[in-house]
């Protein structure tokens, strides 16, 4: 019942936390989506050494990004940021159709992770102005998102240089998170 | 008064030698160098002051010509676009074990936001393959060695070169102090990475990262020198640059920095005094001189002794070195000895550090560790949740002695210093593992990683009682890999929810049922309103020495004796719980005569003061007693005992009796009259003076001795104090005596000349003297 009045408090006086982990393979904007998201800039960005996490406030509710680093040797690395994860942002390089079958892979072994099963999916199909890129009912495709069960998945086309898209994809989440992280849940 | 006079009950007490007394008046022995020997130290015949200085040869810390490099490996790591860290080169050649592993400790987490880190971190190197190839390197050196005597027509006949090459490495056993006993030493890293910004690389920018890989502590030194070299190698990426930097700092001469004995490294470290052995130094250079000037190797020995041929030296960055142009000069403070590397062209000043203590390792300030965790404390105090080793002193117990105790105790601690340099996490551990050695316990460093990351958990915990330090702050999510974490940008610990409760111990179980009176322990309920361990006001003291800018040397000192104090309560606890304790060794029975001062171990004003200090302790020794820093503890006081070179006596425990204790006359007689009759050498007076260092009043308490009642002993006094100021080190500590305490010095030892004289007269031969030494 006290985690029932404090988020009816958190939807008032809007304090709604959320901790997302932003995943995808190297290369595919995750650093640039945070950084559009955190300062509204376009910047120009370098790999990823580790992690960046970052706290981004959108409608009343404080993001809490991760954002990893996507090179194959430090994949592994990924499962040590699951726990507590309330939504999986998981990046796509729409342009890229040649990895598009190891974005899949890796996609998948995330979800079936055991720390996973709560989290909800976003799926940014990123770099739409690529000419050729591909649209999202065929990233959906290709990652085989109809396939999961249980699981609350959504595919948004992206664009982290102009924005297009991120904030659809945030609203998106905060919408259908079930629980707020941080509050003290007493029974 | 009360004091412990209980006759020790050490297990391994050694056999004693009845008539054992340095006094040189009674038949000398011939010195022999076995370390078990109980007669090391007994003198040779006195000629002039010979126990101002020591009678072993001075030797070099780092002789020339060693097989021995300062730096085994270069290596270069970068972070590749597509592979993530990947090792590029490295130099002479590639270092065993998991290249990628050690690819990802050299690219720290976040490298890409920031141009510039150092990271620290450690190689547990497995030698056997090595220690084969050392002594392969050592034979070659041995005969290169005697190659060049011949040639250099210095050695005559076979026999001189036995003595010439077996004496060093009888010394060496006698000097070197013992190893942690814990496997090979460790190799250190010291580690650059630069990110450079270039438009014309693949995603605009290029990560690198180069590292040295040393088995000296001091590794901070190598510093400048990775600035230039990554420089370099960004310009020119090949292994040829790796070797330019190895050639330059092997080739780095540190054959003049005079090796010191254990003692005398306790004395240098816990002194501030810039021209301490400043004598060591300036005999280096006197050999050293006469070698370059081709004189045989007697004479060279000659030299040491007599002071009369010594060529004036001239001291670093005097007005007299720089115009004198000298090869040679001795360094501004002897805590450093100042050498040059010369890379490409350039020289670059190091200063490395003369005496170094046990698990200290690179450049860390423990002020600086204080300081963060102390201001957010005093600003604004939280309470920890209690447990039984950490919170020693209820809920607010001091941030720093929970870190102490969560060390002591041999906890999982992990510092955490999101969005900061992963230099400073590193530097935060490295700090930690000096404050809870002090220099005495070991085993710390061993299990510290100053800089690691998430790659390396599962090999993390396996690791029982890790030091870790990370900047990811995914680890605070985790409090199942820690028990204590230390967050540096908030200044915060926090217990972890998931730490491992205290176990009920025997030790424990004793102690109650002796003292059910000293509640023992911190339960929820007790507020604690006085300080039963002292904790809070060592705290206070060490804060207000802090402010004072009393300077990191002092604030060292304060822990180093914090550490001793422990060790010292632990013992005595052991004894009083146990019936014995492994932490002391000593004299099983006062030899006769010396009854009254056989006592040993801490002293305390009064036995309740000890129950409450023993009752407000017992938890964190109880936990202490089953570490690894316990037991190596125990292994290095059986071997120290034997460097001991006064073993009868616990002159820590007498001189702590003068200064903290109310004692009659008659009990101060007995103290004073063995302190001289028992410290006479060099070493036996080194050893009197690490037991009272400047930083405790130096030697103002064994001088009190010149106003006690009796004559004989303020006699006695006097020649003790004659010896100490004669003495090599103990020059400084008679130099800083107080004013008063001197005139009276003067005026005893001249009341003693002149009844010596008046006794001389009346019986004109000299018969029935007892005391001929007074000079």
């Amino acid at each position: 019942m006290g985690g029932q009045i404090s988020k009816m408090m958190g939807k008032i006086f809007g304090s709604k936390e959320m901790r997302l982990l932003m995943l995808g393979l190297d290369a595919a904007g995750k650093t640039t989506i945070l950084y559009k998201l955190k300062l509204n800039q376009d910047v120009t960005t370098i790999p990823t050494v580790g992690f960046n996490v970052e706290t981004v406030t959108y409608k009343n509710v404080k993001f809490n990004v991760w954002d990893v680093g996507g090179q194959d040797k430090i994949r592994p690395l990924w499962r040590h940021y699951f726990s507590g994860t309330q939504g999986l942002i998981f990046v796509i390089d729409s342009s890229d159709k040649v990895r598009i079958d190891e974005a899949r892979q890796e996609l998948h072994r995330i979800i079936n992770d055991r720390e996973m099963k709560e989290s909800l999916l976003l799926v940014f199909a990123n770099k739409q102005d690529i000419p050729g890129a591909m649209k999202p009912q065929e990233v959906t495709d290709a990652l085989k998102l109809t396939q999961l069960k249980d699981k609350i998945w959504f595919v948004v086309p992206s664009c982290a240089t102009t924005g297009e898209g991120l904030l659809e994809g945030l609203a998106w989440l905060s919408n259908n998170v079930k629980s707020p992280p941080n509050a003290p849940v007493k029974k | 008064m009360s004091r412990n006079s209980k006759p020790s009950r050490s297990p391994n007490a050694p056999m004693i030698d009845t008539d054992r007394t340095s006094d040189p008046t009674s038949n000398s022995k011939s010195p022999s160098s076995g370390p078990s020997s109980q007669h090391s130290s007994l003198s040779a015949p006195r000629k002039h002051n010979p126990d101002a200085h020591p009678r072993r040869k001075l030797r070099s810390q780092y002789p020339r010509g060693e097989g021995e490099n300062h730096v085994e490996y270069i290596l270069v790591a970068s972070f590749d676009i597509d592979k993530g860290p990947v090792m590029e080169h490295q130099y002479p050649v590639a270092i065993t074990g998991d290249e990628h592993m050690l690819a990802e400790l050299m690219l720290p987490d976040q490298a890409h936001v920031r141009n510039q880190d150092w990271t620290i971190f450690f190689l547990h190197k497995d030698t056997s393959q090595e220690d084969e190839e050392t002594e392969e390197k050592e034979e070659k050196r041995k005969r290169r060695q005697k190659r060049k005597e011949k040639a250099a027509g210095i050695l005559k006949s076979d026999d001189e070169n036995g003595t010439e090459e077996d004496e060093p490495e009888a010394e060496d056993s006698e000097d070197s102090e013992p190893e942690g006993g814990e496997g090979p030493p460790l190799i250190y890293v010291l580690n650059l990475v630069n990110t450079k910004q270039d438009k014309t690389a693949k995603r605009g920018a290029v990560v690198k990262a180069m590292a040295i890989c040393t088995r000296h502590p001091f590794l901070h030194i190598y510093k400048p020198l990775l600035l230039l070299a990554l420089e370099e190698y960004f310009k020119s990426p090949h292994p040829a640059t790796l070797a330019l930097l190895y050639e330059a700092v092997n080739n780095m001469d540190l054959s003049l920095m005079p090796r010191l004995t254990l003692l005398e490294r306790h004395l240098l470290q816990a002194s501030d005094n810039k021209d301490l052995f400043v004598e060591k130094f300036e005999q280096m250079i006197q050999i050293r001189m006469a070698e370059d000037r081709g004189e045989p190797p007697e004479s060279v020995a000659a030299l040491a002794e007599s002071p009369e041929r010594r060529v004036d030296l001239t001291r670093n960055g005097t007005k007299a070195h720089v115009q004198a142009h000298s090869m040679y000069s001795v360094p501004r403070d002897t805590h450093e000895f100042e050498t040059k590397v010369v890379y490409n062209g350039i020289a670059i000043p190091i200063k490395v550090p003369v005496a170094i203590s046990p698990e200290t390792v690179g450049d860390f300030s423990l002020i600086k560790l204080i300081q963060t965790f102390a201001e957010p404390h005093a600003k604004s105090p939280q309470p920890f949740p209690l447990h039984p080793h950490l919170t020693t002193g209820g809920p607010y117990t001091h941030p720093i002695i929970v870190l102490a105790n969560a060390m002591l105790t041999q906890k999982r601690v992990i510092f955490l210093g999101y969005n900061r340099p992963s230099g400073e996490v590193a530097e935060a551990v490295l700090a930690a593992c000096a404050l809870a050695s002090g220099g005495i316990l070991r085993g710390f460093t061993r299990h510290a990683f100053p800089y690691t990351d998430l790659s390396k958990i599962d090999d993390l915990l396996k690791v029982p009682g890790f030091i870790a330090g990370v900047t990811n702050p995914t680890f605070e999510n985790h409090p199942e890999w820690w028990d204590l974490l230390c967050d540096l940008p908030t200044g915060r610990m926090k217990i972890s929810s998931r730490i491992e409760g205290a176990p009920l111990t025997e030790g424990l179980a004793n102690f109650q049922q002796q003292n059910p009176g000293y509640p023992v322990g911190v339960t929820s309920s007790t507020q604690i309103t006085h300080d039963p361990t002292g904790d809070a006001a060592f705290m206070n003291d060490v804060l207000r020495s802090i402010a004072a800018r009393h300077g990191e040397g002092a604030i060292r000192a304060k822990w180093r004796d914090w550490v001793v104090k422990f060790t010292r309560i632990a013992a005595a606890f052991e004894e009083s719980v146990y019936g014995a304790s492994a932490l002391y060794i000593g004299v099983e029975e006062a030899e006769p005569g010396n009854e009254s001062v056989s006592g040993h171990g801490y002293v305390w004003s009064d036995e309740p003061s000890k129950l409450r200090e023993l009752a407000g302790g017992v938890m964190r020794i109880e936990g202490w007693r089953n570490t690894r820093s316990y037991y190596s503890f125990k292994q290095d006081l059986a071997q120290l005992y034997n460097f001991r070179p006064l073993k009868a006596l616990d002159l820590h425990h007498l001189h702590d009796r003068l200064r903290m204790t109310k004692l009659t006359p008659v009990a101060s007689r007995e103290i004073y009259l063995a302190l001289s009759k028992y410290t006479h050498t060099y070493d036996e007076i080194c050893q009197l003076l690490t037991v009272a260092p400047e930083s405790h009043a130096g030697l103002f308490y064994v001088a009190l001795g010149l106003f006690h009642r009796d004559k004989d002993v303020r006699f006695k006094v006097v020649d003790l104090l004659e010896r100490i100021s004669e003495h090599e080190a103990g020059r400084h500590w008679w130099k800083a005596l107080s004013h008063f305490e001197r005139l009276a010095y003067v005026r005893i030892k001249r009341e003693a000349e002149t009844e010596m004289r008046i006794k001389r007269e009346n019986d004109s031969f000299g018969i029935g003297l007892d005391d001929r030494r007074i000079s």
